[in-house]
């Protein structure tokens, strides 16, 4: 499939993003329509550790949480949900694994859809294995594997196809722990991109071949790490400011499975998905406040502004108060989506969306970059040189500093340390060439040295 | 565009911007330095993370006398500690732990090419990635705090088969083993490793932690010892260097 690069937004203003709808809604799985007028739960989960021993163990596992989810599901009234199974690693390792867990949950979806009529879809994330011990092996016999496992469950049941893929990670992870933004730039916009134009033409092909629905990434690998190293308030591990341009970076990354023929909904825990919702016009699933039983956050409400599919991040399986752990975070998830669609049908919409966007918008810089109208003019740097993967990516990184000087000069406070962070990445990128082709090369050079498990030939550099 | 917003002091507290101190972390560092002027050099570009000035601070030190294997308690470690001191009180960030580590690491390396002696370290720790597992940069943290805090640093990598971490332990005779995972499935590895380690009657502390790690979890195995944060395990290994049992660990880092 061919690349085709965005060069301009799908929306004409920020104001006309809302939860719900999108501008390309994707038709999925059994009457699902995701951004077609209403938002819909994602429910995630997470095997018990014992339940890896065998693939009987792990079918049967998957048996027992689809059928909680679907029970609940109807138990309580609610039309529509979305089950996303991100395989633990026995299951895309072993392909048929992973098909045989799909066709299990598919098969009671289809039982709890002709009886009761309810929506339903299913997404499956196959782990991104291609790394043995010491280094990525992007482009090796693990990719082969993977598309394997693409191929197995997207014949057995799979509706959306989805990875968390991880180019770019080993200079990410160097870098991120030494403030070097210019290595996050070249890891992230350059690298990652790269590999998500590889793979990504991959798995929209398999897609197409079986006529389910190719939904797209996230970069869980490089800008969750440094959220996550980030963490809340008081933590002392990254500053925020640094987080956040991260994630900014991240867009365009992401955005690049879209351009290389994915059609969304984007993943869950893509919390640049607001960014990529404003440029592709692609449904996106978001989390936050249902995500605390994965982790805590600081913008639980911020991200649900544009969200069209609302997800719990995963959960555990296990017994709770009140049901089984994928019961209860399903529930809370399905009622905040009917508040939600109720605000739509009473044209209430755009408030609920505004009051979710306050609430968290001085938070955190984070919160304030990712607030939907910062967020679309973060999109608009990067559509304003769309082709050049380079360029559009470090145009994002200054945006999203722009956007927090703005910030601090009206009612976002910050510590010295995070503007000090900020200044000194402000520097560091406007230090920065604007020909790709120099950066790329000066980058080669010092990475190389710099990580020994920096392999090249993974990018097919 | 919406027009509504807020006054945010009436929603939401920024406690670290409330809290924050008013001394800066150079003016904090500055007030840690040795006082004699060639240590002081040295442990100000640890401070900095600059290795260039580290080995120019080492290599005045010896030309004035110093002991290249001294100067590695003496100067050295010294700098780094006032790095770990101002980590743990809040006043600086992983980031520059991490860079001034680079830096220390640099300077160790010089100063063991300078002597036929050997450095005697606090004590050796063995770090692994649970089997299955390829997320590593939490124990990449972990070894590189331990470092930091004087630790010989014995590093198996990611994805490493329980086998391979049992003879590690043999092999190394190490204080303390520590074990990170992201996944619920692959964390399982470390009971395996628990259950391995008592059946060759390896009675090793074993600090776990890490994404979907929690004290539930490594309470269930008798060598386990949950650390919530990486900054835990230095202080894990220095209270097995005071002599705290596995039980008396638990004590204190369980926290929940």
């Amino acid at each position: 499939m061919a690349i085709n690069r965005y060069t301009k937004m799908a929306y004409d203003s920020a104001d006309d993003m809302i939860f719900g709808k999108c501008k390309h809604p994707v038709k999925t799985g059994l009457g699902l329509e995701i951004g077609g007028g209403y938002t819909t739960p994602e429910i995630n989960y997470a095997p018990r550790p014992e339940a890896g021993a065998s693939k009987e163990k792990l079918v049967k596992e998957y048996q027992r949480i689809t059928t909680d989810i679907m029970n609940r599901m109807v138990q309580v009234g609610f039309p529509a949900v979305v089950l996303e199974t991100e395989h633990v690693e026995q299951m895309t390792n072993n392909p048929t694994w992973g098909g045989e867990v799909a066709h299990a949950q598919k098969t009671i979806m289809e039982e709890f859809h002709d009886e009761y009529g309810i929506k339903c879809a299913l997404r499956h994330t196959p782990g991104d294995i291609r790394e043995d011990r010491d280094y990525l092996d992007l482009r090796g016999d693990k990719f082969t594997v993977l598309m394997e496992s693409f191929e197995e469950i997207a014949a057995n049941g799979a509706d959306m196809l989805s990875l968390e893929s991880m180019g770019g990670k080993e200079v990410f992870d160097y870098s991120i722990l030494r403030n070097d933004v210019p290595g996050m730039l070249y890891a992230i916009g350059c690298l990652g991109t790269m590999d998500m134009d590889f793979i990504w033409q991959e798995i929209s092909s398999v897609a197409k071949k079986h006529g389910v629905v190719s939904a797209g990434d996230t970069d869980c690998s490089e800008a969750n790490t440094a959220m996550f190293i980030g963490g809340g308030l008081l933590d002392k591990n990254l500053a925020h400011t640094l987080a956040i341009i991260a994630r900014a970076i991240s867009a365009p990354r992401s955005l690049a499975a879209y351009e290389a023929g994915a059609v969304g909904p984007g993943k869950d825990c893509g919390y640049e998905n607001t960014i990529i919702k404003a440029i592709s016009g692609v449904p996106i699933s978001q989390e936050g406040k249902t995500s605390t039983c994965a982790h805590s956050d600081v913008m639980g409400n911020v991200v649900m502004q544009c969200c069209d599919l609302w997800s719990n991040e995963s959960v555990e399986y296990h017994a709770e108060f009140g049901g089984t752990s994928v019961q209860c975070w399903g529930e809370s998830l399905a009622y905040d989506c009917a508040l939600m669609n109720t605000a739509t049908a009473t044209g209430q919409e755009k408030t609920l969306r505004d009051l979710f966007m306050l609430s968290d918008k001085y938070r955190d810089p984070q919160g304030y970059v990712l607030a939907y109208d910062n967020a679309y003019r973060v999109g608009e740097a990067i559509v304003k040189d769309g082709n050049d993967i380079y360029l559009r990516a470090k145009n994002a990184a200054l945006k999203s500093v722009e956007i927090m000087e703005e910030g601090i000069a009206g009612k976002l406070e910050m510590t010295k340390f995070e503007k000090g962070a900020l200044a000194d990445a402000k520097a560091a990128l406007m230090a920065l060439t604007d020909d790709q082709d120099t950066f790329m090369s000066d980058c080669m050079t010092k990475y190389k040295e710099e990580v020994k498990v920096f392999l090249p030939e993974n990018y097919g550099l | 565009m919406t027009s509504l917003d807020i006054d945010p002091s009436d929603i939401l507290v920024r406690y670290n911007v409330k809290l924050e101190k008013a001394m800066t972390p150079k003016d904090a560092a500055a007030e840690l330095y040795p006082k004699d002027e060639l240590y002081r050099q040295i442990a100000v570009a640890i401070f900095d993370g600059e290795e260039d000035d580290v080995i120019e601070g080492l290599e005045k030190a010896i030309a004035a006398g110093k002991n290249p294997i001294a100067l590695i308690d003496d100067a050295l470690m010294v700098g780094m500690k006032v790095v770990t001191d101002l980590y743990d009180q809040g006043t600086i960030f992983l980031p520059n732990v991490m860079m001034s580590a680079d830096a220390m690491l640099d300077g160790i390396e010089f100063c063991k090419s300078q002597s036929d002696e050997a450095p005697v370290s606090k004590g050796k720790v063995v770090c692994h990635v649970a089997e299955g597992d390829v997320h590593d940069i939490g124990k990449t943290i972990v070894a590189a705090l331990l470092r930091a805090n004087g630790y010989e640093v014995v590093d198996l990598g990611r994805d490493v088969p329980v086998d391979e971490v049992i003879e590690a332990v043999k092999a190394e005779k190490p204080l303390m083993l520590t074990g990170t995972a992201l996944m619920t499935t692959t964390m399982y590895a470390f009971k395996a490793v628990n259950d391995r380690l008592l059946e060759a009657s390896l009675n090793v502390p074993f600090a776990c932690g890490g994404g979907a790690v929690n004290q539930d979890f490594v309470s269930t195995y008798d060598l386990g010892i949950y650390g919530e944060e990486a900054a835990d395990a230095p202080k894990i290994a220095d209270k097995i260097l005071a002599g705290s049992s596995i039980s008396a660990l638990k004590e204190e880092f369980h926290k929940h």
